[in-house]
């Protein structure tokens, strides 16, 4: 997968995630041109809904990023997102979107290099036009 | 609204947060002397406030309405019918379900795998719904036609005014259900069964085959069931089924063939209250409110069981009881209708 489309929607918490994809910034390290990155306050925060538009706007993938286990900003904002997940990629199942095509992970504060070769290995393994 | 609109007065009606309120129930046309067909009035004001791009404020952060329109698109290639085969998710009596490729009665679906991933956390038995309905439909001796590549009906879409959409559904599924050659539909959803019955003619022509709910197929067939539990029940009406298409004693028949006694609530039948909330727009307090009186009409029966015949109507109740403090005084058992008959069969 090459260029700008299909394009890889990666939602990263405020805090660690966000933290990494700021260092990889800096730090100049490359991720594919096709990823754009959405930052959210808590991985928590988001809903089945927002990730399913991605998909139904033409995303060939979603990614989301938090913090590392016992991390969280928050307290509990890893378990809802777990939660709202596992719901999302049941949803996505219903709807034919392979598994492949979302993942969630996370990427600790000033991990760069974790955030672009987490970007970069998730983006790899889809399939070039968008569908699975 | 509706004077405003002949009057010319109602060009603020479009930008109207009330536009969006209307449960759509019908309970103002059963009632109204002047025979003002409220229903086609806001469906058409809708239609129109969407082409302007407006729209209500979606419940569920609009997962429902994302999903529903991702099934427009015709490459979609489904996993719908995991549920057919999942006997984790239910109990023992729901094995071994029949559908078989050719048959002259189809089982219209509709969203329930996807209502019972949404709403596990509340105990929605969307799956125990469809699951049941193929179980008693084996029971009358048919085996369904369960389509892999159904979409959503479209009944939300259409009442929240997207039209095009809707129409995209609409003849997605024309399309698949007149392949079959089948006669029949029967579907367990009441929104379903209007909108396939009522909407798809107006909208992709006659679909050459009858719409059923299930309800009104159950009762014009002997079940046959010995081992009749008693059991004291009350019936909310579904507004689709009730006032939308008719069917009120259908259902009752079907309570009293499994040995039940019904009870009605205060409201019941043409004049039933609503479960508080349409096509996933514009919860809220108001929403609550009405699904708390309902479920206190529901009480005040000394009923042990509150049955519906809608996935949506079972969705609004638990929710309601979800919360509680409302658990706390009104927590009643609510069941379909069509599961009580799958495990009266046994």
């Amino acid at each position: 997968m090459s260029g700008t489309e299909p394009r890889v929607i990666v939602y990263t918490c405020n805090w660690n995630a966000y933290s990494g994809l700021e260092t990889a910034g800096i730090q100049g390290l490359p991720y594919p041109a096709n990823v754009h990155p959405i930052k959210v306050m808590c991985l928590g925060r988001l809903h089945p809904g927002l990730i399913l538009q991605a998909f139904q706007h033409g995303a060939a993938g979603v990614l989301l990023l938090g913090c590392p286990p016992e991390e969280c900003h928050y307290g509990f904002g890893n378990t809802r997102a777990e939660e709202l997940f596992q719901q999302t990629a049941a949803l996505a199942h219903l709807l034919g979107i392979g598994e492949e095509r979302l993942g969630l992970d996370h990427v600790a504060a000033g991990q760069g290099e974790a955030f672009a070769t987490k970007v970069r290995q998730f983006t790899e393994h889809l399939s070039g036009d968008g569908r699975s | 609204m509706v004077e405003e609109t002949i009057t010319g007065a109602g060009n603020g009606l479009l930008e109207s947060d009330q536009l969006w309120a209307c449960l759509t129930c019908g309970r103002c046309t059963e009632v109204c002397p002047s025979d003002v067909r409220f229903l086609g009035f806001i469906r058409d004001v809708r239609t129109l406030a969407r082409e302007s791009g407006r729209q209500g404020r979606c419940s569920h952060g609009a997962t429902i309405q994302t999903w529903m329109r991702m099934m427009a698109d015709p490459g979609l290639d489904q996993n719908r019918l995991d549920w057919l085969n999942d006997e984790a998710a239910t109990g023992r009596h729901l094995r071994g379900l029949r559908t078989a490729k050719a048959s002259d009665t189809i089982y219209f679906v509709g969203c329930l795998p996807h209502y019972e991933v949404l709403f596990s956390k509340i105990g929605a038995q969307a799956v125990e719904i469809a699951q049941s309905a193929v179980k008693v439909l084996n029971h009358l001796g048919i085996e369904p036609i369960v389509l892999a590549d159904e979409r959503c009906c479209g009944h939300d879409l259409l009442w929240e005014g997207e039209l095009d959409t809707f129409r995209r559904l609409a003849a997605l599924n024309a399309e698949r259900l007149r392949a079959t050659g089948a006669q029949r539909i029967v579907t367990t959803c009441p929104e379903c069964a209007r909108t396939l019955k009522l909407d798809y003619p107006q909208h992709v022509g006659d679909l050459g085959m009858e719409v059923v709910h299930i309800s009104h197929l159950i009762a014009e067939n002997e079940l046959g069931i010995q081992d009749r539990g008693a059991r004291k029940v009350t019936y909310h009406d579904p507004c689709r089924l009730a006032r939308h298409m008719d069917i009120r004693e259908e259902p009752r028949q079907v309570l009293s063939a499994l040995g039940s006694e019904v009870v009605e609530m205060q409201h019941s039948r043409a004049r039933a209250l609503c479960c508080g909330t349409s096509a996933w727009t514009h919860c809220g307090a108001t929403a609550k409110r009405l699904q708390v009186d309902r479920l206190r009409e529901a009480k005040e029966t000394g009923a042990e069981t509150l049955v519906t015949s809608c996935a949506k109507c079972q969705i609004h109740f638990k929710c309601a009881l979800d919360d509680p403090r409302v658990a706390d005084e009104l927590n009643i058992e609510i069941k379909d209708l069509v599961t009580l008959v799958a495990e009266a069969i046994g």
